[in-house]
């Protein structure tokens, strides 16, 4: 491969401002400091003790929890259905129908969720973790049928006509050879989906009227300073939690591939 | 031939229902609504015929919305052009000065910010750029008075979203430049060109289906964005998406946050569409 | 050459259609196939041959017409439940698990005991050369052994019909070489009804009993290898199988079962009505194929007709020479086969030569 030194120093200078803000999340998350500046201090554990013990964040976690679980499982769920359908069938209407589906790609989140809560209001709903599930699963989705299209498209079709030959059902071809050779799909579709979902903080916002959420949690704090360090804290750990995670997403999705004897065609793209 | 659905074409449409319907019901209903709404009249949380265009005459007359849409639109493409700009070598060195294998880790690496915490990513930049934080402190430590970047409010908008949205622009730019066929390239530099001179009249221009794209992905979501002229902008330079939920939300003004809504997304969309078009010479080769 | 008449019918296709759409893939398939016969469909790529397989496999309805599989219509029956088995163009095999997980794969619901069917696949796997491969991973195989691996799963259910959908195309010259004997021996031994698609007419040639030769959806000539060869029903199938000299004739006369014709370079012939299969056309010509032709060396004589010509080109090939010759002063050229044993050198371009010829082995098609 050429060399370009030049182009390979702007990247890595490029990697190092994208990364930045993120690196400075551990410094200042260890710093003995109550202000978040330069110079540092010393090391401390205090703001993760502080972190742990605080009873609000506590619940919105766990509501984030229960929150980005419920909206992977229908995501990804309603995923393998839309995905599946585009896949191997043609029937009228499906540009746009998936056209649809697709919508919120290309939608600012903001859009989204205010259509949905104006709805929601003039229906008189009680706003609640529901309705943040349900409007959530609309931004996730769109991911969840991304990957899993791409993981029904490499399954080659005559290992189900195979399956029919030899005697087997339509059902239980798909539980014996469709479900295991989609299942990296599905765990990269959870993954995802529940990655996004926890983070996400517009519906959570507007559409979680007041209800302990982490992402709004956070939001919230940022505006007192003495909380700051506690929530540099909480972000570190956050971000290790992603980087995990999606590491996690990324060996799935390879290791699918390879299991199927395919060819890794780069990412989750 | 058939005038009646085949087997295929019925299981097909039994099979996506459920995401269909859902997404029908939750998604085009409310948008229908918010476009109905906005030619309805009403006030505090309700909505009543007759129907009228004056949330639309509001939004001309009222100088206000105009003023926050061109704002926005012009910080989004700001954003975009500087995004897009510094995206573009990232994605070259990679398709071009990266070995195959090692290609997915080095796009692995650009994504990650990508998909850690949004808030956090942002409230860090207000940390960084508020009066007395990091980027001011760094200052002092060697002499320097403090910046206080973030009463610039505006700049400080255009500088965290551009970091935000950077991951996503080198990607779609990385996808067309993988698929300029390299023997065009060598083709070129056979027949005596210098390497710039490819680069310009050979890369660029089939590469520029991914510009378009990248220009695309980040333009949009910025235009709509909310947190960070809320966050790190203090509320002080409010963009369409505050504007937004101020009508909604706090006045419950109904039909003119709809309208504002719809004005605002069909800016878009014809800013995008006359991009696109513009740029339409492009497009045809590859796909 | 078996003969396959006597024996019980296997398959068979009454005036079978398929539309997709407008598209009319399959049109009027009439025809049977023998039990225990190795059959072959042959012809072109998009001649419908793999469309006539997967609705005999039940993977595509038809849109009018029958096929019967062992006497009963196929019209209501599933894929899954019908009594054939294929063996895939991709093989199919499945990539999550081993070999004795795949070849196994059919007997899940069979009553049999463990031990039963862990033998069962033993014996399949023996049978198609692969003793001992049994905990190999399915995506650690070569292309052939994917092949049989394939054969020993479909043939483990003892299906009353195997189909093969060009079951050698994907394999390297050799061992498709080698492969064509195997699926003889194994369709030998194990007795049942072989269908095999491919658009290889020597291999359809070696390896079946009779061929079905298909254009554009329909079946144009259907016989043994030899009569294919020899009497070709048709120009067109003339053409597709093997190589064949086709030369402008004018017939002359037609009385009972004689045809008179005049063939260019070659002179005035009479033949039997048996050798002008086609009905009256527009352009006669007559088929000749390059071994029916002999160059006569020094002071041979012809056995039956000669005639006069000139070399124009000499393809050498080691075992065989093919001379490329104009005929009888016309320009008609015709390609001729010649061994090269001693005795008989090869010659040079431009060389006069003496042709010899056989009324019997012409063709007309008119």
């Amino acid at each position: 491969m050429k060399k370009a030194p030049i182009l390979k120093g702007y990247t890595l200078f490029y990697l190092l401002f994208l990364y930045g803000p993120i690196l400075l999340l551990p410094i200042f998350a260890f710093n003995d400091s109550k202000v978040v500046a330069f110079p540092l201090k010393g090391l401390t554990l205090n703001w993760f003790a502080e972190m742990a013990a605080d009873q609000n964040l506590r619940t919105a976690a766990k509501n984030s929890l229960i929150i980005a679980f419920s909206v992977s499982s229908i995501s990804t769920i309603l995923g393998i259905f839309a995905a599946r359908a585009s896949v191997r069938y043609n029937f009228p209407g499906k540009a746009p129908i998936m056209g649809m589906i697709m919508l919120p790609l290309v939608l600012p989140e903001m859009i989204v969720a205010m259509a949905l809560l104006v709805v929601l209001l003039s229906l008189g709903i009680q706003l609640s973790l529901f309705t943040v599930i349900v409007g959530q699963v609309l931004i996730c989705t769109p991911f969840a049928v991304a990957i899993l299209t791409s993981a029904f498209q490499s399954l080659d079709r005559s290992l189900e006509e195979a399956s029919l030959d030899l005697g087997e059902t339509a059902v239980s071809t798909f539980r014996l050879i469709v479900l295991p050779l989609v299942m990296p799909g599905i765990m990269a579709s959870f993954l995802i989906c529940f990655t996004i979902s926890f983070d996400e903080f517009i519906i959570a916002n507007f559409l979680g009227s007041g209800k302990p959420i982490l992402s709004v949690y956070i939001f919230g704090q940022f505006r007192f300073p003495a909380k700051v360090p506690s929530m540099l804290a909480l972000g570190t750990v956050l971000v290790l939690f992603s980087i995990i995670l999606l590491g996690f997403a990324e060996y799935m999705r390879r290791r699918g591939i390879a299991k199927a004897g395919g060819k890794d065609s780069g990412g989750l793209l | 031939m058939a005038k009646s659905l085949g087997s295929e074409a019925k299981a097909g449409l039994k099979l996506i229902s459920p995401t269909a319907i859902y997404v029908i019901l939750l998604l085009a209903v409310p948008l229908a609504t918010v476009l109905i709404y906005s030619v309805l009249t009403g006030g505090r949380g309700n909505v009543s015929l007759p129907i009228t265009i004056e949330n639309y005459a509001e939004l001309w007359t009222k100088a206000q919305y105009g003023y926050i849409m061109l704002k926005s639109l012009l910080v989004a493409l700001t954003v975009t052009f500087i995004t897009v700009m510094l995206a573009y070598p990232v994605a070259y060195f990679v398709s071009f000065h990266v070995k195959p294998e090692r290609k997915s880790l080095w796009l692995f690496l650009i994504t990650i910010p990508f998909w850690t915490s949004y808030i956090i990513r942002v409230s860090l930049w207000f940390v960084i750029l508020g009066y007395g934080g990091i980027v001011d402190s760094a200052l002092a430590s060697i002499g320097l008075p403090p910046l206080n970047v973030a009463s610039y409010s505006l700049l400080s908008i255009v500088i965290v979203l551009a970091h935000a949205y950077a991951p996503f622009a080198v990607l779609p730019i990385f996808v067309s430049l993988e698929k300029v066929d390299r023997s065009l390239l060598e083709a070129g530099q056979d027949l005596g060109e210098s390497r710039w001179i490819t680069f310009l009249r050979v890369t660029l221009p089939l590469s520029m289906p991914g510009v378009i794209a990248a220009a695309l992905i980040v333009f949009i979501p910025t235009v709509g964005d909310y947190v960070t002229p809320e966050l790190v902008g203090d509320g002080k330079e409010p963009m369409i998406a505050n504007v937004i939920e101020i009508q909604l939300l706090k006045l419950q003004n109904f039909p003119q946050g709809s309208a504002f809504a719809v004005a605002s997304m069909l800016m878009v969309g014809i800013v995008s569409v006359l991009f696109v078009l513009w740029n339409k010479r492009y497009i045809g080769g590859q796909k | 050459m078996t003969t396959t008449d006597d024996r019980p019918t296997m398959i068979e296709f009454k005036d079978v259609h398929k539309y997709y759409g407008d598209y009319h893939a399959l049109r009027g398939i009439n025809g049977t196939i023998k039990a225990g016969e190795f059959f072959s469909l042959l012809g072109p790529s998009g001649c419908g041959k793999t469309t006539l397989l997967r609705t005999i496999a039940g993977f595509e309805d038809i849109s009018s017409g029958v096929i019967m599989i062992d006497g009963k219509d196929m019209a209501s029956v599933a894929a899954n439940t019908r009594p054939t088995n294929m063996v895939f163009q991709s093989y199919a095999i499945f990539p999550h698990m081993s070999v004795e997980e795949n070849v196994g794969f059919g007997l899940r619901k069979d009553p049999r005991s463990k031990d039963e069917k862990a033998a069962a696949v033993a014996e399949a796997l023996g049978m198609v050369g692969l003793k001992g491969f049994g905990k190999r991973a399915a995506h650690a195989l070569s292309g052939g052994q994917r092949q049989r691996v394939a054969l020993a799963r479909a043939l483990i259910l003892k299906p009353k019909v195997l189909l093969l959908d060009e079951p050698l195309s994907a394999l390297d010259k050799k061992m498709r070489e080698h492969m064509q004997v195997e699926l003889i021996k194994l369709q030998r031994q194990v007795g049942i009804t072989f269908i095999l698609v491919t658009h290889d007419q020597e291999e359809a040639l070696v390896m079946s009993d009779r061929i079905a030769v298909m254009f554009d959806g329909e079946i144009a000539q259907l016989a043994d290898p030899e009569t294919l060869y020899r009497r070709p029903a048709t120009k067109k199938v003339a053409d597709f199988i093997g190589t064949m000299n086709f030369i402008p004739a004018t017939i002359l006369s037609e009385a009972g079962d004689k045809v008179e014709i005049e063939a260019k370079g070659l002179g005035r012939v009479a033949l039997d009505i048996a050798q002008a299969p086609t009905p009256a056309g527009e352009d006669p010509v007559v088929g000749l194929r390059p071994e029916t032709l002999t160059l006569l060396y020094d002071d041979q004589k012809a056995p039956e007709r000669e005639t006069e010509g000139v070399i124009d080109e000499v393809i050498y090939f080691g075992d065989m020479t093919y001379y490329d010759v104009y005929l009888g002063g016309t320009d008609v050229e015709v390609r001729l086969s010649m061994r090269n044993v001693p005795g008989r050198p090869v010659l040079d371009v431009g060389t006069k030569v003496r042709v010899a010829w056989s009324p019997s082995a012409l063709v007309l098609f008119r």
